[in-house]
């Protein structure tokens, strides 16, 4: 099996390096759940987290899984003087080449940033996010998490909900979902679902409702509330009332659909508490399920070969 | 005097064909079929002749550049007068005008004739300074335009940034009529651009990029042809890049609007879909269009719609180049290579004639800039490019005399390029290697 030096999104993986992923995150979703959860696979190795945007539950999960493996994580405080100061991506890069490190874990609001890291680091590179692009760790966990509750996604309906347009999460699950075999379909209000969205292969609907029947996933997105300022729709109570997920709303899948955000929820907005605590709602599973993930990305960039958990 | 013998020549004023042409005393001393030794050695009247076979070359009016970021005064790391005017003569430039978005921007006097004399200075290509319309370029208060026409402007724009107050453009084409020159405008809606890093479709889309949508440039088009109709002021557009103000302009000039507009060379040659994130030398405002807009384009060259090819030479210094696609600055540098590309890409498959060729790249920004050149005709003054069709060269950060690399074309052999170029009937580029003044300034 190829493995590559970095990770930085899923358009550019196999469907057999994603299931490959996928499969050694299995194990590691084991030895969290023991009482004892710590690794000596990576004793002495440190990744680095280099977060632009404040993110605490990535980075902490990020660091957990670090941790797990029995690595240090140390986080590389992004002072927004450095910043300021103009201190550039690639100022930074070079620091980090001169530092040795083995694995950088990024975070970035330009879309390509984590790429741009790779491409000046002989270390590896695992994209945390980077700006509209892609959020490769958090649709490889959704994927895990819907592959746990449904087996084998091929055929499985899809429905991905909100603001599309700007979401790094909706690009790289429906680069994975697709994959795998799964159909996808996006759904938001115009401003957020524009028509060159079609580039990415999947059915487009403004009609969420239309499109329940027969979903056996609906993942709703956060939504920013600066969208809301910025004119891109009216107001949170319109857009809730069309795209916001609810217990009487999911009745139309006819089915025990699967409910999942990648958090931190706005609740009342685009997802309802009793849905999203109740039992088809996944985002607990989705946090532990995240640990696992970002365990299996982190070991396999990090050279692990060798049966993990034996 | 020189004595080009049996050379292919494109006079974009005259008639194209293998031709005798002399040059003496900065001048087209004689432009004929067939010159016999006699006639020229009358010609030369004792003065020694320099000839040459022009078997397999041609021979252009110099090239005139409508739109060059020189940079200087104020952002000198990126490019500077003397190493913008070195780039053009390397790219078969002879004349090339300098827009005025510099530190501070030449919205007085003093700067344009800075600006004049730092050209002189570097002795190259002949250097023109555009004036910026609004003082400061803020966009409020109109320049003293017949003070920079008389310290020798040859148009006012506040290129970079958009007139966004249409009554200020409409009072910029009303007083420009005083001077008689362009105001040349960047149309882009900046509220339709905003944040944008490249042309929004489905390109941008995939990559995660905020697109700038067509109707950015084309309702400011839009806006400006309507100024220049009902002012009956001279407008030129620059860097059109779609469909819709192709299609507009095409209007105007039919229902006979004093307009005039550019197209630059990238956007002709690339597409959006050859943007990826990392190669930010293909990130420039306005963005790299859809292959509709790139066909509407070459249509609109050809039909006469657009009138001339610019380079929009935009230099930056190579680390602000080095940055995340959406991070890094707006702009492509061209001179050094422009001719090159168009000519592999665009002449040598036939789609566009030498002929057209030399009409958009040296008569039309003449005629329209009121600059000499653009002609073969006995008399003018001998800018002059002798052009090989086999040269090749490999362009790299070394090669380039310009201070800036962020071309499309780093790394990559291109072919065709100017292998003697004279300004003033002076060689300036010999054997591709640049010939400085004696003195460091040419008096012309
Ligand atoms: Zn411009």
């Amino acid at each position: 099996m190829r493995m590559f030096k970095d990770l930085l999104g899923l358009e550019g993986l196999s469907p057999d390096e994603i299931r490959h992923i996928l499969q050694t995150a299995k194990p590691m979703k084991e030895v969290l759940l023991r009482p004892v959860k710590k690794l000596p696979t990576l004793r002495g190795k440190a990744v680095y987290t280099l977060f632009y945007e404040a993110s605490t539950r990535t980075k902490t999960s990020f660091e957990m899984a670090a941790k797990v493996l029995g690595a240090d994580a140390v986080n590389i405080g992004v002072s927004q003087s450095s910043v300021n100061k103009g201190e550039s991506l690639l100022d930074t890069a070079k620091t980090l080449q001169a530092m040795q490190t083995d694995l950088i874990i990024i975070r970035h609001a330009a879309s390509g940033a984590a790429g741009f890291l790779a491409r000046h680091l002989e270390a590896g590179v695992i994209n945390a996010g980077d700006g509209q692009h892609e959020h490769p760790t958090q649709a490889l966990l959704d994927l895990f998490t819907m592959q746990e509750k449904l087996g084998d996604l091929r055929g499985k309906k899809v429905i991905i909900v909100g603001d599309v347009l700007h979401s790094r999460v909706a690009r790289s699950n429906v680069w994975g979902l697709t994959k795998l075999g799964a159909e996808v379909v996006l759904a938001g209000p115009p401003t957020l679902l524009p028509p060159e969205l079609s580039v990415l292969g999947v059915k487009l609907s403004y009609d969420l409702d239309r499109e329940l029947p027969g979903a056996d996933v609906v993942m709703a997105l956060r939504l920013q509330l600066e969208r809301q300022q910025a004119g891109l729709f009216p107001s949170l109570r319109e857009y809730s009332r069309s795209y916001g997920l609810d217990r009487a709303r999911l009745r139309a899948t006819g089915k025990e659909t699967l409910i999942l955000h990648p958090g931190p929820m706005n609740r009342g907005v685009e997802i309802a508490s009793d849905l999203a605590d109740g039992p088809q709602g996944m985002v607990e599973e989705q946090v532990t399920n995240g640990v696992a993930v970002r365990m299996a990305v982190i070991y396999l960039l990090m050279g692990g070969t060798t049966n993990v958990v034996a | 005097m020189w004595w080009l013998k049996n050379i292919y020549a494109v006079d974009p004023s005259g008639s194209c064909g293998k031709r005798d042409i002399l040059i003496r005393e900065g001048k087209i001393e004689a432009n004929a079929e067939r010159l016999s030794p006699e006639e020229v050695a009358e010609r030369a009247g004792g003065e020694p002749v320099e000839s040459l076979n022009g078997e397999g070359k041609y021979l252009f009016p110099g090239f005139i550049d409508a739109h060059t970021h020189l940079r200087e005064p104020g952002q000198e790391a990126k490019e500077d007068i003397a190493s913008g005017a070195a780039a053009a003569v390397k790219g078969g430039f002879t004349s090339i005008i300098a827009m005025a978005n510099t530190e501070p921007p030449v919205d007085s006097r003093g700067l344009v004739e800075f600006v004049r004399t730092q050209g002189a200075r570097a002795g190259l290509a002949r250097v023109y300074p555009l004036g910026t319309v609004t003082k400061g370029m803020r966009g409020r208060e109109l320049v003293e335009m017949l003070d920079l026409k008389e310290g020798g402007a040859v148009g006012f724009s506040d290129d970079g940034h958009n007139l966004q107050n249409s009554e200020v453009m409409r009072l910029a084409l009303e007083y420009a009529k005083l001077t008689g020159l362009p105001i040349v405008s960047h149309s882009e809606d900046e509220n339709l651009a905003c944040g944008g890093a490249m042309h929004r479709g489905k390109a941008a889309a995939r990559l995660g990029l905020k697109g700038i949508p067509s109707s950015a440039e084309s309702i400011m088009v839009a806006r400006d042809l309507m100024l220049a109709a009902e002012t009956g002021g001279k407008i030129h557009l620059a860097h059109i890049s779609c469909r819709e103000s192709v299609r507009l302009i095409r209007e105007a000039k039919e229902r006979g609007l004093d307009v005039s507009a550019e197209v630059n060379p990238h956007h002709l040659l690339f597409t959006d879909r050859d943007v990826d994130l990392f190669n930010t030398s293909l990130k420039v405002n306005p963005p790299l269009r859809s292959e509709e807009d790139q066909e509407a384009l070459l249509t609109g060259l050809l039909d006469g719609t657009l009138d001339m090819l610019a380079t929009d030479h935009a230099p930056h210094v190579w680390e602000e180049k080095a940055r995340p696609f959406a991070e890094a600055p707006f702009g492509i540098i061209g001179l050094e290579t422009a001719l090159a590309a168009v000519w592999q890409r665009l002449v040598v498959p036939g789609k566009l004639s030498p002929k057209r060729l030399a009409e958009v790249w040296s008569l039309a920004p003449a005629r329209r800039f009121g600059l000499p050149g653009g002609t073969l005709r006995p008399g003018s003054p001998a800018d002059l490019v002798l052009f090989d069709p086999e040269w090749r060269e490999r362009i790299t950060s070394d090669s380039l005399a310009s201070k800036a690399q962020n071309t499309p074309f780093l790394g990559q052999e291109l072919q065709g390029f100017p292998t003697l170029v004279w300004v003033g009937g002076e060689p300036v580029l010999r054997g591709r290697q640049l010939c400085p003044a004696g003195d460091g300034v040419r008096h012309r």
